[in-house]
């Protein structure tokens, strides 16, 4: 994988990987719950209603645009881009960690504790702007004020397999790939919100924290067959299309160095200073 | 609806067709507006319902929908436009323009090599009770496409 980008600006810039959660140490996922917590704490664009809000309600529901569609991957992968960023102003260097649905059966267990060190878990649960609430109501999909989660519930899909992300990784055509990936995702969604959860429906799952972790995994498994197929690509006319609402076109989300991001199993290392 | 049962169809599995490499089932204009629901397909098997177990030999695949739960807007936000679009009408497609849903059914149909197919579809939802059938599958027609 890459190791740096360059710019003309900044000739050799180091790459942040995202990691697998279950990956994290504690060091790095204190300071990713810090962030988390930080955004959550701010009313105005730069905190987390106003990220989570712009995938569903309050409207308009810009996520639209790009479900059932080709742009499905270039437009939630500029989604993370920019609100990993509003997190690392918050944080520097934090990243989103991936959850790997292939491995855990379960949600994992950073999401899954109510409480950490006797404060509550911003991974756990999230308080949803009263706004979305009230026009979710209004449509006839009345929510709870925090989110919830109704994982694995009786006549909810399964979660997939690594079969089946085999199975998708392995299709050379990136409109065949995107539209099966896009059905695992569908399927993730709904295992987790159950009924009354969150997750399972467009209008609110970003409010739900363990939404950018299943979004990383996704976004993962297409840089994971970018890689496999370097010659297959998003078709030609799609590459200039916008991602409205971020100031991105397609092309621009195809290169995840370009970013200033990839991903690791695990990064090890230490400083480079000897005595 | 709450569960389609086509009519029969020829099934390219049966005795005496060209082998294929891979077999799509796919449904055109697929509505998502209403709840998320994961729509199990059935090959042969139009007693099909929400009791049917994924590890029935009849069990083809499935798609999920994630559902769009209503309408938030005022009146008319989500009436889909029909009619020819303004070739200078740069904006992009109303949010609910019904879908189209592939699902690979290779190995489910070379397991069923009947001269004839009928595809049953049972949308199902995690309820507050438990699993249910759910009043959502809308879709205009199907097609069975096999590839060599």
């Amino acid at each position: 994988m890459s190791t740096g980008a360059a710019s003309p600006q900044q000739p050799t810039v180091a790459l942040q990987h995202r990691l697998n959660v279950d990956s994290m140490s504690s060091e790095q996922l204190a300071k990713f719950r810090a962030a988390m917590a930080s955004a959550m704490s701010i009313s105005d664009e730069r905190g987390y209603n106003y990220q989570a809000g712009i995938h569903g309600l309050p409207l308009p529901i810009s996520c639209d645009v790009a479900h059932g569609h080709p742009v499905f991957l270039p437009w939630h992968r500029a989604y993370l881009y920019f609100f990993e960023l509003t997190l690392r102003d918050l944080q520097p260097d934090v990243m989103l960690p991936w959850w790997d649905w292939t491995t855990d059966s379960a949600i994992p267990g950073a999401y899954n504790e109510a409480t950490v060190d006797g404060k509550p878990n911003p991974l756990y649960s999230a308080k949803v702007d009263p706004v979305a609430l009230e026009q979710g109501a209004r449509s006839g999909d009345p929510r709870a004020p925090n989110t919830v989660r109704e994982p694995g519930a009786e006549g909810a899909p399964p979660l997939p397999t690594k079969a089946e992300v085999e199975g998708v990784l392995a299709l050379p055509s990136f409109e065949d790939f995107t539209h099966q990936l896009e059905q695992l995702h569908n399927n993730v969604h709904v295992w987790v919100g159950g009924n009354a959860g969150h997750m399972g429906d467009i209008q609110f799952a970003a409010f739900d924290p363990i939404f950018w972790a299943h979004h990383v995994m996704i976004d993962r498994v297409w840089r994971i067959w970018q890689l496999r197929h370097p010659q297959a690509g998003v078709p030609a006319a799609l590459l200039a299309q916008a991602l409205a609402p971020f100031n991105m076109t397609v092309t621009q989300t195809l290169d995840t160095s370009a970013l200033g991001y990839d991903y690791a199993l695990q990064v090890n290392g230490t400083s480079g200073t000897s005595e | 609806m709450r569960r389609f049962t086509s009519q029969p169809i020829e099934n390219p599995a049966r005795p005496g067709e060209p082998d294929f490499a891979r077999a799509d089932l796919v449904f055109y204009g697929v509505d998502h507006s209403g709840p998320s629901f994961e729509a199990r397909i059935f090959l042969n098997s139009p007693e099909a319902d929400l009791t049917t177990p994924r590890d029935d030999a009849s069990y083809a695949g499935s798609f999920t929908i994630f559902g769009h739960a209503g309408c938030a807007g005022d009146v008319g936000h989500c009436d889909v436009p029909t009619g020819p679009k303004d070739p200078f009408d740069r904006r992009p497609p109303h949010a609910l323009t019904p879908q189209i849903k592939t699902v690979i059914v290779t190995e489910a149909l070379r397991a069923i090599p009947t001269d004839q197919l009928t595809i049953t579809v049972v949308p199902v939802r995690p309820g507050a009770k438990g699993a249910e059938v759910v009043d959502a599958l809308k879709f205009d027609r199907f097609s069975l496409l096999t590839y060599a």
